[in-house]
């Protein structure tokens, strides 16, 4: 009997704010059906239910005909749904065959019997026609091979709905492509599968029918051979397309002589033959899926990763930076894509989040006061709306990110940073303090800084950048200026 | 307990954030009212000592007396200059077990530099005079430190296997040194028994409040100590801020050997002689002091007050158990079960800070 799973009328609020609204899903076996949609739009809510993570707040899963308002992680497993996460979750010093038989080792007598572990692994390794050694320690794997041995490990308890979200993200083309033809024969042996994505590249790879989430309701659902990629970027962004505007065209000077210019740059298998210029009085932005290599090409900029071919130019000259202290010295800043692992010092005031970078320039003879940390604070409370007490002791970690961002933003204000290179200054801000960061950033190209924002959501480059560049497999795909910057021009050059 | 609980300004998802209005959040980033972050704590810590000050004081007929309060400040200087420099390395996400080691280690090598040639057994007597061979074993200490700040920073070995390594190394080469014996030293009183003005304070209480002093000035005052701060709170974001984090951590060990250096030649000066096994579990009572005292394993937080106030009441509850007449023992085991109470209340401090903040 083909397995059939059915998810009815799906509702679910999160703290009284509705994320599904009444969604449908079938997953049958022997078919792929891609789920597509963007951050948010509530494709990982709706899997988690179907695997038992969350709990509908009502509609109905049926499976082999018998119908349940809620399932539990347990309930949801019996019944042959396994779910495979983007992080691993394998005990990466073990190797395959213990990875394969975790938390149900074959026993006799309380002592593991390897060999009935070995023989199961190399069973389900070689139906999935698959060249991997159960005796090979996970954590050695690469990457793609350990996404197979997690595949390995949920069909070893025999799912018969195997749900992948975005499998992809940390894999190369290569990688991906053994991975798909991988899902296409699990496929063939009768499993369901749901695959959930934001490239559509992907969709028309793999999938036989694709659904496309959008603010917690389906906006397209169809077989993949009867849609095209211009449908789907439609269903998946809808009216929201036209509601992104565009900044106001700089009326100031762009300056001759790029700040930062990378000429032919490369950094080992992160990005190859990356030429591209920021100049004084602009906003640049550099756009690209995750994997992509723009946020290495940023990170270049500050020392934190050396190139290993090409040469990065600050104001004309070319240099090596060995550390951010070297970058800092030649006069970058630099916003990190992790704020709470590599920006913000939570635990610390505020003033001093603002200070520590210029500490050379306020601080006389290694003293360093308060009172001039404090000044420093006050500097950039106004200009850059950051929403605190009026009080430079307060710590850090007590306001919400975006004000943590405009402070951190305030820090290379303060040091007088002419470069600045923002990676995904807005992850995690919301609305209006994303634009108030975006008035910031304008207001400072005005005011003569370079400033590159490193950007995988797309709305972000369309509001920000004078010009963009777009990254798709650590390679520079195309250069948009002005008008041309537009939602669909970003998705078609980053590959989807 | 910390700033932290008020549970604010968890930013939601890009995506999430354009569904709800647009500046919930941000109001909610306002907590309602200022609280200072370790008064409450350190105050909490004074209480404890007062409370155990009493107890003592009622229950033994000698404890509350001039000379024996001479006597705990007297024991309780040597932890206390080196429970500091401790605090700047645990602040800055660093701690060095070596300190028992490095003091004996520096007693027994200004021993054997002053020890006259062919008199005392050792083969390495060599009958200097006592302020050369005072400097030269400072500077072995510094060397240890070096050492240690070598192999955290370069060669990326961490702090725990680092000094649990130099712990070994140096107790060994000083057995070595001392051809396992205890060496004598002449004329070298003044450092740990002399007392100013006469019948005053002994010279070590008045180097411990030195010590403090210059202490709170560099963790509160001086970028150094604030980039200490920035280190424990975050390794990465202080050097993406442009700190030479390396440089900062090597300064914190060699600060730490200098002082370990020179509590160990407080007690040569006061015993008049190194032996193989002096100071041995000093650096559980500077550790066990340090976190008592509000400074947190995990870095970032902590400060000279609070380590004081614990150096004091490890000094009084040692002293007290002996005017009481418990054995000795009893005291190792007082401590190790204080150390374990405070890395507990540690621990769950980072809990309740975590699940909040």
């Amino acid at each position: 009997m083909t397995f059939e799973l059915r998810a009815r009328d799906i509702r679910k609020s999160f703290g009284g704010v509705e994320v599904l609204h009444g969604v449908d899903l079938d997953a049958v076996g022997g078919s792929v059906l891609a789920l597509l949609g963007e951050n948010g739009a509530g494709k990982s809510t709706l899997v988690k239910i179907i695997a038992g993570d969350y709990q509908a707040d009502s509609g109905a899963i049926e499976v082999d005909g018998a119908s349940y308002p809620v399932l539990t992680p347990r309930q949801a497993r019996d019944l042959g749904v396994a779910i495979i996460f983007q992080e691993f979750q394998d005990a990466s010093t073990l190797t395959v065959a213990e990875n394969i038989s975790l938390g149900r080792l074959p026993a006799t007598r309380g002592l593991v019997s390897w060999k009935a572990m070995k023989d199961r692994a190399r069973r389900i390794l070689d139906q999935l026609q698959v060249d991997i050694d159960p005796d090979d320690i996970v954590g050695t794997l690469r990457v793609g091979e350990r996404q197979i041995v997690e595949i390995a490990r949920s069909l070893s308890g025999s799912a018969r709905l195997l749900i992948l979200d975005e499998p992809t993200a940390a894999l190369s083309h290569h990688e991906a492509e053994t991975l798909f033809q991988f899902i296409r024969r699990l496929r063939d042996q009768g499993v369901a599968i749901i695959y959930i994505t934001h490239r559509l590249d992907e969709v028309t790879a793999v999938a036989d029918r694709v659904q496309v989430l959008r603010d917690g309701s389906t906006s397209l659902l169809t077989d993949v051979a009867a849609t095209d990629r211009r449908a789907m970027i439609e269903a998946m962004i809808g009216r929201r397309m036209a509601e992104v505007g565009r900044p106001a065209p700089a009326t100031w000077a762009i300056g001759e002589r790029p700040a930062l210019a990378w000429r032919a740059a490369s950094a080992g298998r992160a990005f190859a033959d990356v030429s591209l210029e920021v100049r004084p009085g602009e906003v640049v932005g550099l756009f690209g899926k995750l994997g992509s290599g723009a946020a290495e090409v940023g990170e270049t900029a500050f020392g934190i990763h050396p190139l290993s071919a090409g040469t990065l130019e600050v104001n004309g000259q070319p240099m090596t930076l060995k550390d951010p202290y070297s970058a800092i010295a030649a006069g970058t800043g630099f916003l990190p894509a992790d704020r709470k692992a590599g920006g913000a010092f939570l635990v610390r005031p505020i003033a001093e989040n603002v200070a520590v970078a210029s500490w050379p320039r306020l601080s006389t003879m290694g003293f360093i006061s308060e009172r001039v940390e404090g000044k420093a604070f006050q500097r950039w409370r106004e200009r850059l709306s950051i929403r605190s007490r009026n009080d430079p002791r307060q710590t850090m970690g007590t306001l919400s990110g975006g004000n943590q961002q405009k402070v951190l933003l305030a820090r290379w204000l303060e040091r007088d940073s002419r470069a600045l290179v923002l990676i995904e200054p807005t992850r995690g801000v919301d609305v209006g303090a994303r634009e108030d960061i975006y008035r910031s950033l304008r207001e400072l190209a005005a005011g003569g800084a370079a400033v590159l924002v490193v950007t995988s959501d797309y709305e972000e480059a369309v509001q920000v950048a004078d010009r963009v560049y777009v990254m798709s497999k650590g390679r520079v795909a195309t250069e948009l200026h002005g008008d041309a910057i537009t939602t669909a021009q970003l998705l078609a050059a980053a590959g989807g | 307990m910390t700033d932290e609980d008020l549970g604010s300004g968890t930013p939601r998802a890009a995506g999430e954030a354009l569904v709800t209005s647009a500046s919930s959040g941000e109001a909610a980033a306002l907590p309602p009212r200022r609280r200072g972050i370790s008064l409450p704590e350190t105050a909490a810590l004074f209480l404890v000592l007062v409370a155990l000050f009493l107890f003592f004081s009622f229950t033994s007929k000698y404890f509350f007396s001039t000379d024996n309060i001479v006597n705990i400040l007297q024991n309780v200087a040597r932890i206390g200059i080196v429970a500091c420099p401790a605090t700047l390395l645990m602040i800055g996400g660093q701690f060095d077990l070596s300190v028992g080691s490095m003091a004996a280690f520096t007693a027994m090598l200004m021993a054997v530099l002053a020890a006259p040639v062919g008199v005392t057994k050792t083969p390495f007597a060599m009958g200097l005079g006592i302020e050369i061979s005072f400097v030269l074993a400072l500077l072995g200490a510094f060397l240890i430190g070096a050492l240690n700040a070598f192999s955290v920073t370069v060669l990326r070995i961490n702090a725990l296997i680092t000094t649990l390594g130099t712990l070994a190394i140096f107790r060994g080469l000083t057995k070595v040194l001392g051809d396992g014996q205890t060496i004598r030293i002449e004329n070298f009183g003044g450092l740990g028994i002399m007392r100013i003005p006469e019948g005053g304070l002994p010279v070590p209480v008045y180097i411990f409040v030195a010590v403090v002093i210059i202490s709170i000035v560099i963790l509160r005052y001086t970028t150094y100590g604030r980039s200490m701060y920035a280190i424990g709170a975050s390794p990465t974001a202080a050097r993406l801020a442009g700190i030479r984090t390396n440089r900062a951590i090597a300064i914190g060990f060699l600060l730490s050997s200098a002082m370990a250096g020179l509590a160990g030649l407080i007690l040569l000066s006061q015993v008049g002689g190194a032996s193989v096994n002096a100071n041995t579990g000093f650096e559980l009572q500077v550790v066990t002091a340090v976190v008592l005292g509000g400074a947190s394993l995990s870095g970032g937080r902590g400060g000279i007050p609070g380590t004081i106030i614990a150096v004091l009441i490890v000094g009084v509850l040692a002293n007290g158990l002996i005017q009481l007449g418990v054995p000795s023992f009893w005291i190792e085991v007082a401590n190790g079960v204080l150390l374990l109470a405070a890395v507990g209340f540690d621990q769950l401090r980072i809990r309740l800070t975590k699940s909040t903040a």
